[in-house]
C-alpha cells in the first residue's frame, strides 16, 4: 500500500483545515462570536482572488499581498458598521445571540450576491502550479498541495509569535481575556475588536488562495468547509492557534488514512463522531484553556 | 358586515366558475364529435424553479416540432387538425404535477398528456393520466419504475437507467475483444445518493454477468473536499475499468487527482451527469481527454435527420440541442403519428394507436431508427450512445464513437486509456 502518498495527502489537506480555522478560533477566541459567515467569506476570498487571477493572470501565491488588505479591509468594515452596533444593543445581554443570527444573515446575503455577480457555474483556476506535482522518495503530491502545506505552517507559526510576542498580539488576548479589563487597562476594545475581525478575514484571504490552483469556485463552496472549520476548532480549542493547526492536520489523516480502510462516506461519520466525542469528553478541545468553560 | 359581504361574493364567484366550467365541459365534448380543427396537447414540464433551464430548452424543442408538423398539414386523418400545446409548469415539484395533470385532464380536456422532466414528477404525474383513461407520453425521465406499474396509458420513449449501465458493461466487453486487452476488474466510484445507489444496483447485476469482478465499490459525498483519498485507494487497487456515477464538482475533482496521480486503469467511464456538464471541460482542461461517457444523443452523433434538425434548433434558438431536447422532440413525432392513425382524439383509440407505434421513418430517427413500444409501454430499443472526450483542433470535444455505426467518421477510439497529454 502506498500509505506514505495517504499520510502526506492527509497532512497537507489538514493544514489547509487547520489555516481556514485559523481565523474562526480568532474570531471566536477573542471577541467570543461564532462566526457563521466564515465559510461565506472564504467563498468572497476565493471569488475575488479567482477573478484577479482571470483579469491579471499573475501567479496565485503573489495574490496574497493584494487578496488579503482588501479581505482585511471588508472584515475590520464588517465588524464595524454590521457587528459592533449590535453587540452594543445587547451589551448588558447574557447571552447575546443576536451576532450569531447577523453572522448567519451576512452569509446568505453573501452567497446569494455571489450567485447574482458570478453566477452559478463551477469556475476553477487553471494556474501554472495547477497540474504540476512534486515527487519524493516515492510519494506524489500535487505542488500546490505542497505550497499550501508550507504556507499554513508558516502562516500560523508566524501568527502564533505575532500573538506572543508583539503589542497588538497582547492587546488582542487582553481583549479575549476579559474585555472590561482591557478596557480598564487603556486598551480600545471596540477598535481591537475590529482589527480582529480584519485580521480572521485576512488569514481566511490566505486560505482561499492555497485552495485557488487546485480547487473549484463556486457560491457554495464555503459551505464545504465551514463545518469542518468548526469542527477542527472545537478539536484543538477554542481559540488556539496550535490547536487550529494540530486539529486541522489531524481531521485531514483521518480522512485520508480512515478512507483506506472504508468507504469515503464512512469517514466523515467517523469525523463528526470525534466532534462529538470531544464535545463529551474534553469540551474545551486539546489546546483550549479549561478556564474558559 | 363587510366580513358577511365579502364571503357572499367569494360564493357567488365560486358558482359562477362551476357553471362556466360546466358549459366549457359541454363545449368540448361537442367537439369531439364533429370534425377536430385544433387539438389539445397537454404538457407538463419545469418552467420555474431549479431545473427550469432545462425545461425550457424542451419546450422549445416541441415548440418547433409542433410548428413543423402543423405547417406540413396538421393531422390529414383529422382533415389538417392542428397541433395545440398547453404547457404547464411542474415546478419540478411532484404535488405541482400531479394538480396540473388533474387540471390540463379536467379542465382544459386534452387529448394527450406529454413531458415531464424528473421521474419524481413523471410518477405521480402519470398515475391521474392512468385513472381517468388519457394517454401519457413520457420522453425523459428515465427512473425504471415508470413503466414497471402495469400501467396500460403510460408510454416512455426514454431509457431505462439501468439500461445505461447494461450498456456500459457491454461497451467494455466489445471494447477488451477488438483490442485485445483482457478485462477483469472494474472499480465503482459513485456519489453516495439514490442517483450513485441505483446506478450500483444496476451494475452489481449486469458487471457480473459479463464475468467481470467488482474490487471496489466506493460512495462517496458530492460536496467532499478532498476526493485524494479515495482516488489513492483506487491506485492501490489497480483496476482495469473505472466507473463514475458524479455531479459536476466532484466528476472534476475526481478527473484532476486521478491525473495528478497518475492512475492507468485501461479506461474511465463516467454515467452522464456532471460528465456532461459543459463546466466539466473548463474545470479539468486536459485532464479529461479519453474518458468515455455514456448519453441517448450527441450533436455529433451519425443518425439520419440529426445534424439538419439540429441546425435549425441551432438557427432558431441560438444554441444546440441536448439529449433531452431530442427526445421532446421526437416525442411530438411519434404523438403526431398516433394521431394520424387513430383519426380521433377519442383516448380508447389513441391508446391503441400508440401501442402499435411502428415508426422507421421520418425525424424521429435522429433519436432511434425504431420506435416500438413493448406492453408496458417502454420504448423497445432505446438507443444510447459512448462518447469519448477528445482535443479537436486544440478544443475538447465529446466524439461519439459507439456504437460504431453511428460513430463520428474518422475518429478511432483510444483503448487502453493512454494516461493524460499522451
Amino acid at each position: 500500500m502506498d500509505s506514505l502518498s495517504v499520510i502526506v495527502n492527509g497532512i497537507s489537506m489538514g493544514a489547509i483545515y487547520g489555516l481556514i480555522a485559523l481565523g474562526l478560533t480568532l474570531i471566536f477566541g477573542i471577541m467570543k462570536i461564532i462566526n457563521f459567515a466564515h465559510g461565506a467569506l472564504l467563498m468572497l476570498s476565493m471569488m475575488c482572488s479567482y477573478w484577479t487571477w482571470k483579469y491579471t493572470g499573475i501567479n496565485p501565491y503573489l495574490l496574497i499581498i493584494m487578496i488579503a488588505p482588501v479581505m482585511f479591509v471588508i472584515g475590520y468594515s464588517t465588524e464595524r458598521f454590521f457587528i459592533k452596533p449590535v453587540l452594543d444593543a445587547q451589551k448588558d445581554v447574557r447571552e447575546p445571540i443576536a451576532v450569531l443570527l447577523l453572522t448567519a444573515a451576512f452569509a446568505i446575503v453573501l452567497e446569494n450576491l455571489s450567485l447574482m455577480l458570478f453566477g452559478a457555474d463551477y469556475v476553477m483556476a487553471k494556474t501554472t502550479v495547477t497540474d504540476a506535482t512534486i515527487a519524493f522518495g516515492g510519494v506524489t503530491l500535487s505542488a500546490a498541495r505542497f505550497y499550501a502545506l508550507i504556507i499554513a505552517l508558516v502562516i500560523s507559526g508566524g501568527f502564533y509569535l505575532f500573538l506572543q510576542y508583539t503589542e497588538l498580539g497582547r492587546k488582542l488576548r487582553s481583549c479575549g481575556q476579559d474585555r472590561n479589563t482591557a478596557s480598564l487597562m487603556g486598551i480600545d476594545v471596540p477598535k481591537t475588536f475590529a482589527i480582529a475581525f480584519g485580521i480572521g478575514t485576512a488569514l481566511l484571504a490566505v486560505a482561499a488562495i492555497t485552495l485557488l490552483p487546485f480547487y473549484y469556485v463556486h457560491p457554495t463552496v464555503g459551505n464545504v468547509f465551514m463545518t469542518k472549520a468548526f469542527i477542527v476548532v472545537v478539536l484543538g480549542g477554542l481559540g488556539s492557534v496550535p490547536g487550529a493547526l494540530l486539529g486541522g492536520i489531524i481531521i485531514g489523516l483521518i480522512e485520508s488514512i480512515g478512507a483506506q480502510y472504508m468507504t469515503a462516506t464512512l469517514t466523515t461519520v467517523i469525523v463528526y463522531a470525534i466532534f462529538l466525542l470531544i464535545l463529551f469528553i474534553k469540551p474545551s478541545g486539546l489546546f483550549g484553556s479549561r478556564l474558559e468553560w | 358586515m363587510i366580513k358577511i359581504r365579502s364571503t357572499k361574493v367569494i360564493g357567488l364567484l365560486l358558482v359562477m366558475v362551476m357553471l362556466l366550467s360546466l358549459v366549457a365541459g359541454c363545449g368540448g365534448g361537442d367537439s369531439k364529435t364533429t370534425t377536430v380543427e385544433e387539438i389539445k396537447i397537454g404538457n407538463i414540464i419545469p418552467l420555474s424553479g431549479s431545473a427550469a433551464p432545462l425545461g425550457k430548452i424542451g419546450q422549445e424543442a416541441r415548440d418547433m416540432a409542433v410548428e413543423e408538423i402543423n405547417a406540413a398539414g396538421g393531422i390529414k386523418s383529422m382533415g389538417g387538425a392542428q397541433i395545440k400545446m398547453l404547457y404547464a409548469d411542474s415546478k419540478g415539484d411532484p404535488a405541482t404535477g400531479v394538480s396540473e395533470a388533474e387540471r390540463l385532464i379536467t379542465l382544459e380536456e386534452v387529448a394527450l398528456l406529454t413531458g415531464t422532466y424528473q421521474s419524481g414528477v413523471a410518477m405521480p404525474s402519470t398515475e391521474v393520466a392512468e385513472r381517468y383513461g388519457i394517454p401519457f407520453v413520457v420522453p425523459v425521465p428515465s427512473e425504471d419504475a415508470i413503466t414497471e406499474r402495469g400501467f396500460k396509458n403510460v408510454f416512455r420513449l426514454a431509457e431505462k437507467t439501468s439500461w445505461r449501465n447494461r450498456d456500459q458493461v457491454t461497451f467494455i466487453k466489445e471494447m477488451a475483444e477488438k483490442f485485445n486487452t483482457p478485462v477483469k476488474t472494474v472499480a465503482l466510484i459513485y456519489e453516495n445518493t439514490a442517483w450513485g445507489q441505483g446506478a450500483v444496483r444496476a451494475w452489481e447485476k449486469y458487471i457480473p454477468e459479463a464475468g467481470l469482478e467488482i474490487v471496489l465499490k466506493e460512495p462517496y459525498p458530492s460536496n467532499s473536499s478532498d476526493l485524494t483519498p479515495v482516488v489513492l485507494k483506487a491506485k492501490n487497487l489497480n483496476p482495469d475499468i473505472i466507473m463514475m456515477v458524479s455531479y459536476v464538482s466532484d466528476a472534476a475533482l475526481l478527473t484532476n487527482t486521478f491525473a495528478e496521480h497518475k492512475v492507468m486503469p485501461k479506461a474511465y467511464i463516467g454515467t452522464s451527469g456532471g460528465f456532461a456538464d459543459p463546466a466539466y471541460f473548463e474545470l479539468t482542461g486536459d485532464n479529461c481527454e479519453y474518458y468515455f461517457d455514456i448519453a441517448t444523443w450527441e450533436p455529433d452523433v451519425n443518425r439520419p435527420f440529426s445534424a439538419d434538425v439540429n441546425k435549425a434548433f441551432k438557427e432558431k434558438y441560438g444554441y444546440s440541442m441536448n439529449a433531452e431536447a431530442v427526445k421532446a422532440y421526437t416525442a411530438m413525432y411519434v404523438i403526431a403519428d398516433a394521431l394520424e392513425r387513430a383519426g380521433s382524439t377519442d383516448p380508447e383509440a389513441l391508446r391503441k394507436a400508440l401501442s402499435e407505434t411502428n415508426i422507421t421513418e421520418g425525424p424521429s430517427q435522429m433519436y432511434a431508427s425504431e420506435v416500438v413500444f413493448d406492453e408496458t409501454g417502454q420504448m423497445v430499443n432505446a438507443p444510447l450512445v459512448i462518447s469519448q472526450m477528445r482535443k479537436v483542433d486544440g478544443k475538447m470535444e465529446r466524439v461519439s464513437v459507439w456504437p460504431e455505426e453511428e460513430a463520428r467518421p474518422g475518429m478511432e477510439i483510444v483503448w487502453p486509456y493512454p494516461g493524460v497529454g499522451k
